[in-house]
């Protein structure tokens, strides 16, 4: 073995530096626990960082806005998967949690009557109130406030450059029965060293899988599914694997674009369609659906053969923007309300789109993944049957963001993820300090180190002939045509078997000796978390044969309201396969559900008649809802350092 | 598409020629485009830091023709050659290390007491400042950066055991940590005490050295030479506010 190991102790070990990671870290350290985190990427570079930067922070538009209520709309858009104790806890700490973004520097527009930050004028698609929070600079301004958590405000260890590869843990015994965390290894890779660390209890919150689906994804390209599969190759469970969420309208062209976010249902706004390629409509309505009906709309149309020229459907605004007098309001809106994604539609597709006279070329891109590590409302790991016990899970083990699972389960709206991983993070990093207080890494345990060592070092100066970015490109094309927004028991089937033979293709890439930023070692090593975590999804979404939110099934029947809703849990057995089963949730009692629907299906009726409308009368009430929501000034848009002045990217557009 | 990709392996430096295809008739790819197809087709191994392919993370920054460029958005030209920044050291191809700049910033603003009132709007200037995607583009050109590297960049400095190690934070500071400072100090949450360990840290970060300098370019376009350098050279008095 040609590396180096430098050891290190702490109390808390975090895994990942976005937005669970460094509230997590924040957290713990002021519970007064050591304190290191390790990040692949720079400290704060994350789907945090480039996000929209719309938060959902309760109560800032209405106080009706109950924690019941927000817990409740949680629950029934996904579905009934989520586990109410789960999404109690992010309705309760919400608020407080949002603030600390705030103590750490994000300064959102304040509403100088309510005295709380600033609401959006339009509620984001499927949310029952208006709280959803834009910033300025977007996801930027969460990612200086990432940053500024873990190096500025000092206390905190920090590792950059750093991939966790494995965690260590001794085995079970009667107080363990799923073994204990005792620390893990990773890669230094910019100074060339395996680093092992003990520490009693580790956070995982390194993210989603959605680099599966590249290039039709809009997230960081370290989304590897790192999260759930060191966690399962430690014998977590995982829930909802089948769960991934596509956003509906993802850029298909130019190659340079292809699968960045170019708008959400709400960009649509009254007046907006989707169109198949010979100009049906295929979706009316589509500011009021959630992101999975706009995905499923656009590709079974696809599926159909009425797909557009790349594979999609055509968004189509030009209803909105014609009008004279609500015209120009449309306009605003659609610039202001998600600047970066309107940003992004500018550049690929031109002025003409740009201006909506042409229809918007639309696919859906992989965006986030509702399930994840099965945890308690803490982010402690569990197990077993029913909601899972805290007893049985991994002891040690803690998940935030979204390498949790149980918060969203079919589906989740829009902006509330920025504040699950503040709520999250925050608790995970409570009880992993309190649980690190309680226990300590003894030192006769060393010997299962230095075995997790010596099985990571010998793969340096590896002999092989695969390409590993080959390897990787063949499993991105399988995953969106198999696990991706469409799915069939053939294609899932024929999926599993491509996989086995992938993870017998893997141990022919080879890896050079020196220890220096090793590229095909973290090559390899992403791959092998990609293959582990495709396989998770895989078990999960052949076990769910039914259509459910992010989970289509072109073989399957939608969910019905009546049946009885369950999870599904995955776990991964000795021979590196994946077991799958369903645990039982509760269902809404029916009378709420069919509330919920009744008052949607009015909001929809309403929609309809609005469009049939004659065009001056629509026109005029248009122009009223506009500045009611927007003001008449319209919304006032506050957008990045000028693009003109830009020296780095310049030659652009 | 021809281009010239400059490798970095185990210490050894190598220009290696890249023919780019087009995936389009018009199509008019970005450097990042280049890289990718690169590392498919001819060197598998080929180590480059990219993540969102939209200008957001920062992560991306290349030398193009020696100037620092953001490979996701700016276009790639026939003859072009790809290296990584010359500003800091290289870890590997065109991955350079860049934790020695924050680094420099860890725990030197905290504990300082802050107002507590969190529904106040921030300033303008705030914003524009928070607009920094931490792309390092700005390191090109500065001359109290290159005072960590002998008045130099780290690429010319041949004898590479005697460079600063990047983990212990850079001694020398940098438009980055300096824009970093003003941001804290414009954030109404700052108190007179934070003001003044802003101009302090500034200081012993070698702030001195930006009265004698044309000004920087940041890679967003961010004005920094009003927005940053301006505001902390009159109040640190290294500047009198009526020369301006
Ligand atoms: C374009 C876009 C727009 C979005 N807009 C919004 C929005 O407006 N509102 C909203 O609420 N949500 C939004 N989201 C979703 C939201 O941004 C993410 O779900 C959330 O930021 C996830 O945070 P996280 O901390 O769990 O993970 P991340 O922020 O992705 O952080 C993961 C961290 O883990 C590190 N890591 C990964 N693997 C390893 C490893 N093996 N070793 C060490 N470190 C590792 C990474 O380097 C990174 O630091 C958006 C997402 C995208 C992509
Ligand atoms: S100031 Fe500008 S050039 Fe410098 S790191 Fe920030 S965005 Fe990049
Ligand atoms: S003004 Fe100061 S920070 Fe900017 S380039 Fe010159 S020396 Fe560097
Ligand atoms: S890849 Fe994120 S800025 Fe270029």
């Amino acid at each position: 073995m040609s590396i180096d190991t430098e050891w290190l102790d702490y109390d808390v070990l975090v895994v990942g530096s976005g937005g669970a990671g460094s509230h997590a870290a924040r957290a713990a350290s002021e519970a007064g626990a050591k304190v290191l985190v390790l990040s692949k990427d720079p400290i704060g570079c994350s789907d945090t960082k480039i996000s929209e930067g719309i938060a959902t922070v309760r109560q800032c538009s209405a106080d009706d806005d109950s924690e019941q209520t927000l817990s409740e709309n949680l629950r029934m858009a996904g579905a009934d998967l989520p586990l109410s104790k789960i999404t109690d806890a992010f309705a309760t700490d919400s608020i407080d949690a949002y603030d600390q973004y705030r103590i750490n520097g994000l300064r959102p527009p304040i509403d100088a009557e309510r005295q709380t930050p600033q609401a959006l004028p339009l509620p984001m698609g499927g949310h029952n109130r208006r709280r959803s929070v834009g910033h300025a600079n977007s996801g930027i301004a969460f990612g200086h406030a990432s940053c500024d958590a873990v190096i500025a405000n000092g206390g905190i260890d920090y590792l950059e450059d750093n991939w966790f590869i494995d965690l260590v843990k001794a085995p079970a015994d009667d107080n363990h029965p799923a073994g204990e965390v005792i620390g893990g290894i990773s890669y230094d890779a910019a100074r060339g060293c395996l680093v092992a660390i003990r520490a009693p209890s580790v956070i995982i919150a390194a993210g989603g899988l959605s680099t599966l689906y590249f290039p039709k994804t809009d997230t960081m390209r370290g989304n590897t599914g790192d999260s759930y599969a060191i966690a399962a190759r430690a014998g977590a469970e995982l829930v909802d694997m089948e769960q991934v969420q596509f956003l509906p309208f993802c850029l298909t062209s130019p190659p340079s674009y292809e699968g960045l976010l170019c708008g959400e249902p709400v960009t649509a706004s009254f007046l907006g369609v989707l169109r198949d390629n010979n100009g049906k409509v295929i979706l009316d309505g589509v500011y009021l659906r959630t992101r999975a009906e706009c995905s499923a709309a656009i590709m079974r149309a696809v599926e159909d053969g009425r797909g557009s020229p790349n594979g999609g459907a055509w968004l189509d605004m030009t209803a909105n923007k014609t009008p004279p007098r609500s015209g120009p309001y449309f306009m605003k809106f659609l610039q202001t309300a998600l600047p970066s994604a309107y940003r992004n539609a500018r550049q690929a597709m031109g002025k003409a789109a740009a201006r909506c006279d042409d229809a918007w070329e639309v696919r859906p891109g992989a965006h986030y993944h509702m399930g994840g590590i099965r945890v308690d409302e803490n982010g402690a790991g569990v197990a077993g049957s029913g909601d899972g016990e805290t007893k049985s899970g991994v002891s040690g083990l803690y998940a935030a963001g979204q390498a949790m699972g149980g918060l969203f389960g079919a589906n989740r709206l829009g902006s509330t993820s920025l504040t699950e991983v503040a709520v999250f993070g925050s608790r995970a990093g409570i009880a992993a300090a309190r649980h690190a207080q309680s226990t300590s890494v003894s030192d006769h345990l060393k010997d299962l180190f230095d075995s997790a060592i010596h099985n990571t070092g010998t793969h340096f100066g590896k002999p092989g002939k695969t390409s590993a970015a080959k390897l990787r490109q063949e499993l991105q094309q399988a995953s969106w045509r198999t696990i991706g927004p469409l799915r069939s028991a053939d294609k899932l089937a024929e999926f599993a078997a491509d996989i086995e033979r992938w993870q017998t293709e893997l141990n022919d890439v080879p890896i050079p000796a020196y220890g220096s930023w090793n590229q095909s070692f973290i090559d390899f090593q992403e791959l092998r978390n990609m293959l582990d975590t495709a396989s998770a999804v895989c078990a999960a979404a052949l076990q769910r044969d039914c259509s459910v939110g992010g989970h289509v099934r072109l073989d399957g029947k939608d969910v019905s309201l009546f049946s009885t809703p369950y999870s599904t849990v995955v776990h991964r057995t000795a021979h590196g396969a994946f077991d799958s089963r369903r645990t039982l949730r509760t269902r809404t009692p029916i009378k709420r559900a069919l509330t919920y629907k009744v008052q949607e299906k009015h909001a929809r009726l309403k929609a309809s008649l609005l469009r049939l409308m004659p065009a001056t009368l629509q026109d005029k009430h248009l122009e009223k809802r506009y500045r009611a929501i927007m003001g008449a000034s319209g919304a006032t848009a506050m957008m990045p350092g000028g693009t003109e002045a830009a020296t780095a990217d310049a030659g652009n557009v | 598409m021809n281009v010239t990709i400059v490798t970095h392996r185990d210490g050894d430096e190598n220009e290696v020629a890249f023919n780019y295809q087009k995936r389009e008739e018009n199509e008019r790819p970005m450097v990042l485009d280049v890289l990718l197809q690169a590392q498919l087709d001819s060197i598998p191994d080929l180590a480059f830091r990219y993540g969102c392919r939209a200008r957001n993370c920062g992560v991306c920054t290349v030398d193009i023709n020696g100037k620092p460029r953001i490979a996701c958005r700016a276009r790639a030209r026939e003859g072009d050659r790809i290296s990584a920044v010359a500003t800091l050291p290289i870890a590997g191809d065109l991955v350079a290390r860049r934790d020695g700049i924050a680094r420099q910033l860890q725990g030197k603003l905290a504990g300082l007491p802050r107002h507590n009132d969190l529904n106040v709007e921030a300033p303008d200037d705030y914003h524009a400042l928070t607009a920094c995607i931490e792309c390092y583009a700005c390191l090109d050109n500065c001359p109290m950066h290159a005072r960590n590297f002998d008045g130099t960049t780290p690429a010319q400095i041949s004898d590479k055991a005697s460079l600063p190690d990047p983990a212990n934070g850079y001694r020398w500071g940098n438009p980055f940590s300096l824009l970093k400072i003003q941001r804290y100090r414009l954030d109404p949450l700052t108190t007179d005490q934070g003001q003044k360990a802003g101009i302090e840290l500034a200081n012993s970060l070698g702030l001195d050295a930006c009265t004698s300098c044309p000004g920087c370019k940041c890679g967003v376009g961010i004005d920094l030479k009003r927005k940053v350098i301006k505001p902390l050279l009159q109040d640190s008095g290294l500047e009198s506010p009526a020369k301006n």
